[in-house]
C-alpha cells in the first residue's frame, strides 16, 4: 500500500516533468553538467589510479632502485689536466656488500652493469646500451621473450655470450634472417641472439627510473658475461680526447623483504651511501614514492574537478530551487485545492520533493550520458585512461537526486505551509 | 433534530489579530444543522459568512466556542487531523470550481480518494469510483477531458462529483452558481436539490435571493452574528439581502418547478 502511494507520487512527478519539457530541461541543465563532471572525474581519476598502479607493478613495489650518476661538473676540472685520468664514481662493490651484510630488511640486491657499446653486423652499426643483468632481473621487470628464450642461470654461470634484443634492433641492423639464433657483434665480441623481447616498451617513467636511455637500443646480456668481457671501465671517444669512466656498479635493484620495509630500507641505504661517498654520485628511486607523488598530483587534479563538479551541482541546485519557487507560486491554487480536499502538509511536501527528486534523477541520467560522452572525448584527445564502473552511475544519480531534494526542500516547505484559505483565493 | 445533528456550533467566535488591534469577525454564533438539511447562508460582504464557511469547512479554526461535526469535536484538532476531517467529512463546491487544470476530469474527481488515510484506496478502485460519480452527474463521456475543454456548468458538475467522492457528511457550496449563466446555474442547482432529496446535508452560501428563496432554511448573517434563522419568508425577506424587484417574482415560480425536478432527480447521486 505504501508502495502504491510512492508510485502515485512518482507518476505525478513525471507527469509534471513532461508537462513543460523545455522548462524541465532548462531546470535540469545545471544538474546535467554537474553530474557529467562528477562521472568524468570519477572515471578519469580511476583511470589515472589504474595507470599508476600498473607503473608501480612494472617497477615492483618492494624495490628500491639505486643508480650511479655522474657527479656535478665541478669535479671535472681536476681531470682536465690529465688525459689519463679515470673518472671514477658511482656505486661500489663494497657498498653492495655492506648493505647486504648489515641491513636485515634487504632480501637481495640485484646488480646491473651498463656499458655503451656499438652493436654491429656486417656494415650496419647501432649504438646500444648493453645491460648486464641477473636472470631474475628479467623476470622481475617482466622482460619476456616474444620469440626464442630469455637467458637462464646456466648461461649466467658459464658466462655465455648470449643476448636478448628488442625487435627493432634486427630491423636496424638489417639482419636478413630471423634474429633469433643470429650472431651480432657487441663491441669486439660476438654474441648469439637467443631471444627477442616481447615488444612492449617501458613507459617513459619506468625507463627513467631504470636509467634506460630511450634513444638507444637496449641489449640484455648475463651479468657475469658483462663483467668478464666488458668489465667496469667505459671508454668514450669524444673529439680527439678520450674519457674513461669507471663505475663498479651502474645500478642496483635492492629488494626489501616487504612493502612496509621499503621506506626505512631506502633511508638506511641513503645513510650508508652518504657515509661512504664524498660526492653525491648516486640516486635512489623508490617506486612506492613515485606512486605517492603521482597520487599527490592526482589529488590536486581531483580537487579541481571536485570543485568544478560541486559548483555545477550548486548552480544546478539553485536553478532547481528557483524554478520550484516559481512553480509553487504558479500552482498556489492547486495547493489550496489539495489542502481543502484533505492533503496534509506532509502530502504537499512529499509531492513537491518527489517532483524535484524526479527532475534531479532524470537530470542525473542525462548527466551520465553527457559525462560518458565527455569521457570519450577526453580519452580520444589526451590518451588518458578512463575506467567507467557501474557504481559511478549510481553515485552520480544519488548525488543528483540528493542535491535536487535539498534544493526542493525550501520551496516544498513553503508550499506545505501555505494557508489553504489564502491559497484557494490566490489569483 | 439535535440528536442527529451534523453541525453544532456553540458560541463560535473568530478574531483576527490579537490584543487591542484584534478584529472580531464572528462574535458568538450558535447554529445546529441536522442531517439531511439544505441550509443557505446569506449576508452582505463583511457579515462574517465567509469566515463561517471556512470554519464549517475546517479550513479555519474558531478563536472561541465549540464546533461538533458529525459527532466529533473538531474545534481543537491540529492541522493534520483537520485535513483528515476535510477529506472524510466535507465536500467542497467552490464558486470558481477550483479544478486543477493540468489534470483530467477523472483525475480531479479522484483527488480526495488519494488522500484517504488508513486503508488506501487502490488506483483501480479510485478510477472506478470517479467514473461512477461522473456518470451520475451526466459527464461519463468527458472523463479524459481537461477542465479547460469543459463549459462552466460542466466544470461545476465535476466539482460536485469530486465533493461526493468520499461520501462526506456535509457538502459546503460557496456560491456554486456565482460564475455561471442562468441555464447552467439552474442545472447545478437541480443537481444540489437532487442530492438534498437523496438525503445529503448541504450548506450553501449565496448572494442570489432567488436561489435563497427556494431553500427550506436560510441563515442570515450580519456583523458576525446570526440575524435570522429559519424558512425564507418570501419576497420581503429576500429584499433585505439586496435583491431587486424583478428577481422576486421569478424566484417564487421557480421554486415550484424545483420541487418537481428534485423529486425526479432524487435517485441520481
Amino acid at each position: 500500500m505504501r508502495f502504491d502511494a510512492l508510485f502515485d507520487l512518482l507518476r505525478l512527478g513525471f507527469e509534471n516533468l513532461l508537462r513543460n519539457k523545455l522548462r524541465s530541461f532548462l531546470t535540469m541543465l545545471g544538474m546535467i553538467f554537474g553530474v557529467g563532471s562528477v562521472i568524468a572525474m570519477l572515471s578519469v581519476g580511476a583511470g589515472a589510479r589504474k595507470e599508476i598502479l600498473e607503473r608501480i607493478q612494472s617497477l615492483g613495489i618492494e624495490n628500491i632502485i639505486v643508480n650511479s650518476v655522474k657527479p656535478p661538473e665541478e669535479t671535472k676540472t681536476e681531470t682536465q689536466g690529465n688525459r689519463r685520468w679515470v673518472d671514477k664514481y658511482g656505486l661500489r662493490f663494497d657498498d653492495r656488500e655492506q648493505l647486504e651484510a648489515t641491513c636485515p630488511s634487504i632480501r637481495k640486491v640485484l646488480p646491473v652493469n651498463l656499458v655503451k657499446k656499438p652493436v654491429w653486423s656486417g656494415s650496419r652499426r647501432v649504438d646500444a646500451s648493453v645491460l648486464g643483468v641477473l636472470p631474475e632481473h628479467l623476470a622481475m621487470f617482466h622482460l619476456e621473450a616474444g620469440r626464442g628464450r630469455v637467458f637462464n642461470a646456466l648461461d649466467a654461470r658459464e658466462a655465455k655470450q648470449v643476448c636478448l634484443v628488442r625487435q627493432g634492433l634486427g630491423e636496424e641492423l638489417q639482419l636478413l634472417r630471423d634474429p633469433v639464433g643470429a650472431t651480432v657483434n657487441v663491441g669486439n665480441e660476438s654474441f648469439e641472439i637467443v631471444g627477442v623481447l616481447a615488444d612492449e616498451a617501458f613507459r617513459s617513467h619506468t625507463q627513467k627510473a631504470l636509467a634506460i636511455d630511450g634513444r638507444t637500443q637496449e641489449v640484455y646480456i648475463p651479468y657475469t658475461t658483462s663483467m668478464r668481457t666488458f668489465g667496469t671501465m667505459t671508454f668514450v671517444r669524444k673529439s680527439g680526447s678520450e674519457e674513461r669512466t669507471l663505475v663498479e656498479l651502474d645500478q642496483m635493484i635492492v629488494v626489501a623483504k616487504s612493502a612496509d620495509l621499503v621506506r626505512p630500507t631506502a633511508r638506511i641505504i641513503a645513510n650508508v651511501l652518504e657515509r661512504n661517498h664524498k660526492r653525491k654520485d648516486w640516486e635512489i628511486v623508490v617506486p612506492l614514492e613515485l606512486l605517492q607523488q603521482s597520487e599527490r598530483t592526482q589529488a590536486v587534479f581531483n580537487a579541481v574537478m571536485l570543485v568544478i563538479a560541486a559548483i555545477s551541482l550548486l548552480v544546478g541546485g539553485i536553478g532547481i530551487a528557483n524554478i520550484m519557487l516559481a512553480t509553487i507560486t504558479e500552482r498556489t491554487r492547486e495547493i489550496g485545492v489539495r489542502r481543502a480536499l484533505g492533503a496534509r502538509r506532509r502530502d504537499i511536501l512529499l509531492q513537491f520533493l518527489t517532483e524535484t527528486a524526479t527532475i534531479g534523477v532524470v537530470g542525473g541520467l542525462f548527466g551520465c550520458l553527457f559525462g560518458l560522452a565527455a569521457i570519450r572525448a577526453v580519452v580520444l584527445y589526451t590518451g588518458w585512461q578512463a575506467v567507467i564502473e557501474p557504481h559511478f552511475v549510481l553515485v552520480a544519480l544519488g548525488i543528483s537526486g540528493g542535491v535536487a531534494v535539498l534544493a526542493g526542500l525550501y520551496p516544498a516547505r513553503r508550499a506545505a505551509r501555505m494557508d489553504p484559505i489564502g491559497a484557494l483565493r490566490y489569483q | 433534530m439535535s440528536g442527529d445533528a451534523i453541525v453544532r456550533l456553540e458560541a463560535i467566535g473568530k478574531d483576527y489579530g490579537a490584543g487591542a488591534a484584534a478584529l472580531t469577525v464572528l462574535r458568538s454564533v450558535d447554529l445546529t444543522i441536522g442531517r439531511g438539511e439544505f441550509v443557505g447562508i446569506v449576508g452582505a460582504s463583511g457579515s462574517g459568512k465567509t469566515t463561517m464557511m471556512n470554519i464549517l469547512g475546517c479550513l479555519d479554526r474558531p478563536t472561541r466556542g465549540r464546533y461538533v461535526l458529525a459527532g466529533e469535536d473538531v474545534s481543537t484538532l491540529d492541522d493534520d487531523r483537520l485535513s483528515d476531517v476535510r477529506n472524510r467529512s466535507i465536500g467542497f463546491v467552490f464558486q470558481s470550481f477550483q479544478l486543477i487544470p493540468e489534470l483530467t476530469v477523472r483525475e480531479n474527481v479522484e483527488l480526495p480518494l488519494g488522500y484517504v488515510r488508513g486503508a488506501r484506496i487502490t488506483r483501480s478502485k479510485r478510477h472506478a469510483r470517479a467514473v461512477e460519480l461522473l456518470t451520475s452527474v451526466g459527464l461519463g463521456h468527458r472523463l479524459t477531458h481537461r477542465p479547460a475543454q469543459l463549459s462552466g456548468g460542466e466544470c461545476q458538475r465535476v466539482a460536485v462529483a469530486r465533493a461526493l467522492a468520499n461520501e462526506p457528511a456535509l457538502i459546503l457550496a460557496d456560491e456554486p452558481t456565482g460564475n455561471l449563466d442562468t441555464k447552467s446555474g439552474e442545472d447545478v442547482m437541480q443537481l444540489l436539490f437532487g442530492l438534498h432529496a437523496a438525503g445529503r446535508t448541504i450548506v450553501m452560501v449565496t448572494h442570489n435571493p432567488e436561489i435563497a428563496a427556494r431553500l427550506p432554511r436560510v441563515v442570515e448573517m450580519r456583523d458576525g452574528e446570526v440575524l435570522r434563522d429559519g424558512a425564507p419568508h418570501g419576497a420581503r425577506e429576500s429584499a433585505s439581502v439586496g435583491a431587486n424587484d424583478e428577481g422576486r417574482a421569478g424566484a417564487r415560480s421557480d421554486a415550484h418547478e424545483v420541487r418537481r425536478a428534485s423529486g425526479t432527480t432524487g435517485e441520481a447521486r
